[in-house]
Formats: structure tokens, C-alpha cells, sequence
């Protein structure tokens, strides 16, 4: 039995296929395909560690003062004058983000809580991709848009004569990062289980009660997740905040004043690293910034990513 | 009463982001009498918008031919080849944290590291692998959602009939994944086509004027275009023209966006009868 069996290297040698014809093994070719999907895979990891590797790189010189001039903490950020101060960007990244999150936890919150405990099933489906698109608009859209309501609507409302401002910025990403908020809640509230709402219930909870102290505590984590993630999405978000921030080099005011031009990393970024000369020192400075925009975005990565763990449901950021 | 205030005040919440919603469209409606074929279709030299609406398209086209086959074949690893893997896991990570990263982060990057190291200079193709960069993300998620979606006992009857594995996810769940794949590449078009902050320094210059010859060639863009005219060089276009314009950009987005979310609940729908 066992002489009938021939391997294909056999059956080659046997006919002498010359090496002209010979093409590769119909059976070889679903090793070549894992590998291929392997390194297609692989592909991803080269991606996110060569950029960490670049702007690490890149962002060494400035970090260590190789570049003659070094970070301070004063409040003036002005290449022609080389004066690297962090403390203005930082601040007024601060309070962009912060201030837009101020508006937009309570609203997407409530509205999350609305969207998932209170309207019917086929409604909810019509509102949610409704609310989704509010945040595929972009951002430069968004830019355009606030520049022709919020910015004007700012001059009139205070009597200030320039209105592009910390407030203004605000107003914006508020409504670019709502839609992170209400969708992800959303998503998790309406994933607590049904058992608990019925058990709270049969206790005889109100809804609202059922809501406040079993539903809400449960969803939590997810929601702070939400949270977390819209705070680096308006951190990281840059076109529409070049155009209504207003460009300040330096931070006239105290911080809690929102009506005052604020100039954010990344606008800082958008608006000078056109400019700047390749290995010079603005470059690498605006590889610093850069550099930790990037340590924002994996710090917030990680711990949205752990506290969604403790979601009712599997949720994948 | 105070319960009844709440929901009032929770509805209102969801209420009013409809009519942020709402204003937005209502705002760029104006923009609809400049919206004419003759302005889509002349040469910005001449008050119209012809070279970055082609500039889009290219700039489109060329990402997604990049990303669509290498996302798929990476989906189909993790979920075909090594589902649970170490590789997996580590791939899940790195494409979690890609996702993350601010879309400036990736201009800057694509500037170094395409541009200047790769030695391309500035033009479509630095562009394309930059959005490809950003588009990867996206694609691997719902190619993975796309091939998770196939119930098992179809790839178990395909192996029961003697099918290799390959050949079972050649001919039985590739085919049958196909049009989630397809939502995934329109919805990874759709994410990208507002993207103006990462290909400030790749693709684009506002000296540019005709279309590219050659993917070494820089290129406008819709975006790109809207940035310039508001923080560069205001009163280029007419007020009017500038909301048609950005009307365009918004119809764009919409139209991608609605069209992945219709081919995904149809699709979810279908395969669910089997499930």
C-alpha cells in the first residue's frame, strides 16, 4: 500500500519538470497566506512604534537642551523671539478642554440617560446615529461654523471687541465631543442588566430611584470612561481650535478667565510647524509638544480601556 | 415632581443636541443656491472648486487602496488564524492606542518620517500612507467585526467537506464577510474625510495650483481648501461660495457616514436570521 503514496517533490523529479514551469504548489499557498496576514497584522505594531520612536527621537534634543534654547515654565510662547514657554499652551489646553467638558458632561450625560432608560426602542435607533453624526462632521467644519455663530455671538453677548477666545473654544469642542459622551453611555447604560432594574422595581423604587441608585452605579465606570475618552478627543482636536481660540502668544489674564485668546499645543502646532526649519530649534520644540500630546493620549487610552473593563458590557474603544 | 423635572431636564438635553443638529444643516442650507454644477466644476483660478474636490477623491482613493487589503488580511489573521493569540492581543493594544493618537501627531509624523526621511517631499503619496496610518485602526475593527459576524458552523462545514483552511476563508467566509468589509472601508473613508490637520504638512500646498500629474505631485483638498480660505486668505471667495463649499464638505460626510451605517444594519439583520 505504502509504495503508492508519492510526495509532490517526488512526482516532479519523477516527470522532470524543468525549472521553467514550474510554478509554486497550489497546497503551498496557504502557509504563504498566514504569513502574509501575519505581517499585515504585524503591520499595526510597526505603525504605533515607529511614530512613538520619531517623535521621542525628534523630541530629545528639546527635552535636553541640545538646542541652545530650553523649556521654561514663563508665560510667552514666541519662536521669533525664542522663548519657549510651555506653561501658556499647557494652561490653555487645560482650559479648552476643561471648559468644554463642563458642558458637555452634564448635557451628554442627561442626555445618554434619556437615550437609553426613557425612549422606546425604535426611536432610540432614529436618534443615536442622529447624535453619532453630529461627531463625524469635521472639524474644520467645525471651525467655519464657529467662526460665523459662537465667535460673533461672544462680541455681542460681552461687548468685547475680539471674540475668538477660551470661551469660544470651548463652546465648540463641547459640541465635538457630546457625541463620545452620549453614545458610549449610552451603549453601557442600556446594557445593565434587566434583573436589576426588575429587582429595584419589585422593592418599590420609582424609576428615577431605580435610575439614580441602581443603574447609574452600575454604569459608572463606563461613563467616567466617556468622560475620559472626550476629554482627549477635545485635548487632541486641532483645526477647529486654530480657528476660534484665538492665536495669543502669551495669557493676558489670570486662567479662570475664559474671555481671552488662548493658544492650545496643538494650535501651536497647526500654525508654526509649517514654518520652522527642519532640525532647528522650533522643530524639535514642536516634537516636545508633540511628545506629550502623545503621553495624554496613551495615558487617557489606559485608563478608559481599565475602566471599561468593569463595564456591564464588552465595549472596545 | 422632582423625578418628573429630571426626565424633563434629560430629555431636553437629548432635545437640544438635535437642534445643534439641526442649526448646523440649517446654517450651511445657505450655501445650496452657490452649490451649482458650474462651480463644482471649474478650476479655483476661476471662483470654483474642481481641483479639490478631484484632490479629495485621489487623496481617497489611494489611502484606501493601501489600507483596504492590509486590513483585511490582518482581521483575517486575528480572527481566522490566531484568535486569542499573544500577537492578537498585542495587535488589539497597538491599534486601541493608534486610534487615540491626535490627528496632528500623525502630520507631524508623516512629515519626518515620509517626507523627509523616505525622502518623498511633500505630496499624495506621503499623503496616502499618512492616512493610511489613520485610517488602519478603523479598518482592522470592522473587518474583524465583519468576519466575527459569520457564524462558526459555516467555516465547520466547509473544513467538514474537506476544504482546507485557506480555502474555506477564501471561498466561504471572504464572500460571505464581503459586504461588512465594504461597510468598513466606506466607514474608514467617512472618519478621514473631515481630516485636515494630518495632511497640513504631507500632501498639501496653498501655492498649489491644476491637479497632480503623479502621486509625487501636491495635492488640495476639501479641507485643506476651507482652512486656507478662512485663516489664509479670506475674501478669495464670496461669502456665499465659501458656505457652498463647506456644504459640500458636509454632504460628503454625511452621505459616507449614512451609507456605512444603512449597509451595516442590513447586513446586521441578514446574518442574524442564522445566528
Amino acid at each position: 500500500m505504502k509504495q503508492y503514496i508519492t510526495t509532490a517533490p517526488d512526482r516532479l523529479k519523477v516527470r522532470g519538470v524543468r525549472w521553467k514551469s514550474w510554478r509554486p504548489p497550489r497546497h503551498r499557498l496557504p502557509e504563504w497566506a498566514e504569513v502574509i496576514a501575519m505581517l499585515c497584522a504585524l503591520s499595526s505594531i510597526a505603525v504605533l512604534s515607529l511614530i512613538v520612536l520619531f517623535v521621542l527621537w525628534e523630541a530629545l534634543p528639546a527635552f535636553l537642551g541640545w538646542t541652545g534654547v530650553s523649556f521654561t515654565l514663563e508665560n510667552r510662547w514666541s519662536v521669533e523671539h525664542s522663548k519657549y514657554g510651555l506653561c501658556v499652551l499647557l494652561v490653555s489646553s487645560m482650559m479648552a478642554s476643561v471648559g468644554a467638558l463642563s458642558m458637555a458632561i452634564p448635557v451628554g450625560v442627561a442626555a445618554a440617560i434619556f437615550i437609553a432608560e426613557v425612549i422606546p426602542r425604535g426611536l432610540r435607533e432614529a436618534i443615536k446615529p442622529l447624535i453619532e453624526l453630529l461627531g463625524a462632521i469635521p472639524s474644520v467644519l467645525y471651525g467655519f461654523i464657529g467662526l460665523k455663530t459662537v465667535v460673533p455671538m461672544i462680541q455681542r453677548l460681552f461687548g468685547i471687541y475680539y471674540g475668538q477666545t477660551a470661551l469660544a473654544a470651548s463652546i465648540v469642542l463641547a459640541v465635538m465631543v457630546v457625541p463620545t459622551i452620549v453614545s458610549l453611555s449610552s451603549e453601557i447604560i442600556s446594557a445593565v442588566p434587566v434583573e436589576y432594574r426588575e429587582a429595584s422595581l419589585a422593592l418599590g423604587a420609582t424609576r428615577w430611584q431605580t435610575i439614580r441608585h441602581v443603574v447609574l452605579p452600575v454604569a459608572m465606570p463606563g461613563i467616567t470612561a466617556s468622560v475620559i475618552l472626550a476629554f482627549g478627543r477635545a485635548i487632541g482636536e486641532t483645526v477647529a481650535v486654530v480657528m476660534v481660540a484665538g492665536t495669543s502668544t502669551e495669557l493676558t489674564k489670570p486662567f479662570w478667565d475664559f474671555l481671552q485668546p488662548i493658544y492650545p499645543m496643538t494650535a501651536a502646532i497647526a500654525i508654526g510647524f509649517g514654518e520652522a526649519e527642519v532640525g532647528g530649534a522650533a522643530y524639535h520644540a514642536y516634537f516636545a509638544i508633540g511628545a506629550i500630546l502623545l503621553a495624554f493620549a496613551f495615558t487617557i487610552n489606559l485608563i478608559a480601556s481599565l475602566l471599561l473593563r468593569k463595564a456591564p458590557v464588552k465595549v472596545r474603544l | 415632581m422632582m423625578e418628573k423635572t429630571t426626565m424633563i431636564l434629560c430629555g431636553f438635553s437629548a432635545f437640544l443636541l438635535l437642534v445643534v443638529f439641526g442649526y448646523i444643516c440649517y446654517l450651511l442650507s445657505s450655501g445650496l443656491e452657490a452649490l451649482r454644477p458650474e462651480f463644482l466644476f471649474t478650476s479655483i483660478l476661476d471662483g470654483g472648486i474642481l481641483e479639490p474636490v478631484v484632490g479629495t477623491f485621489y487623496l481617497f482613493a489611494g489611502a484606501t487602496a493601501i489600507v483596504a487589503p492590509v486590513g483585511t488580511l490582518a482581521a483575517i489573521y486575528m480572527v481566522e488564524y490566531a484568535p486569542r493569540g499573544r500577537l492578537t492581543k498585542l495587535v488589539d493594544t497597538a491599534i486601541n492606542n493608534i486610534a487615540g493618537i491626535p490627528s496632528i501627531i500623525f502630520g507631524i509624523f508623516g512629515f519626518t518620517f515620509f517626507c523627509k526621511l523616505l525622502g518623498l517631499g511633500i505630496c499624495l503619496l506621503s499623503g496616502w500612507l499618512t492616512m493610511a496610518c489613520m485610517m488602519l485602526p478603523i479598518m482592522i475593527r470592522s473587518a474583524e467585526e465583519a468576519l466575527k459576524m459569520i457564524p462558526v458552523h459555516i467555516r465547520e462545514a466547509s473544513l467538514a467537506l474537506g476544504a482546507t483552511r485557506w480555502q474555506t476563508i477564501r471561498h466561504v467566509v471572504l464572500p460571505a464577510a464581503m459586504p461588512g468589509i465594504l461597510t468598513g472601508v466606506v466607514l474608514s473613508i467617512g472618519r478621514i474625510a473631515g481630516e485636515t490637520a494630518a495632511i497640513l504638512f504631507t500632501a498639501c500646498f496653498y501655492t498649489m495650483r491644476g491637479l497632480p500629474r503623479t502621486p509625487l505631485d501636491p495635492v488640495l483638498t476639501l479641507t485643506y481648501y476651507l482652512y486656507v480660505l478662512i485663516l489664509y486668505m479670506p475674501g478669495r471667495l464670496e461669502p456665499r461660495q465659501v458656505f457652498g463649499l463647506a456644504l459640500v464638505l458636509f454632504l460628503l460626510t454625511v452621505a459616507l457616514n449614512s451609507a456605512a451605517f444603512v449597509i451595516r444594519a442590513y447586513y446586521r439583520r441578514r446574518w442574524h436570521r442564522w445566528t
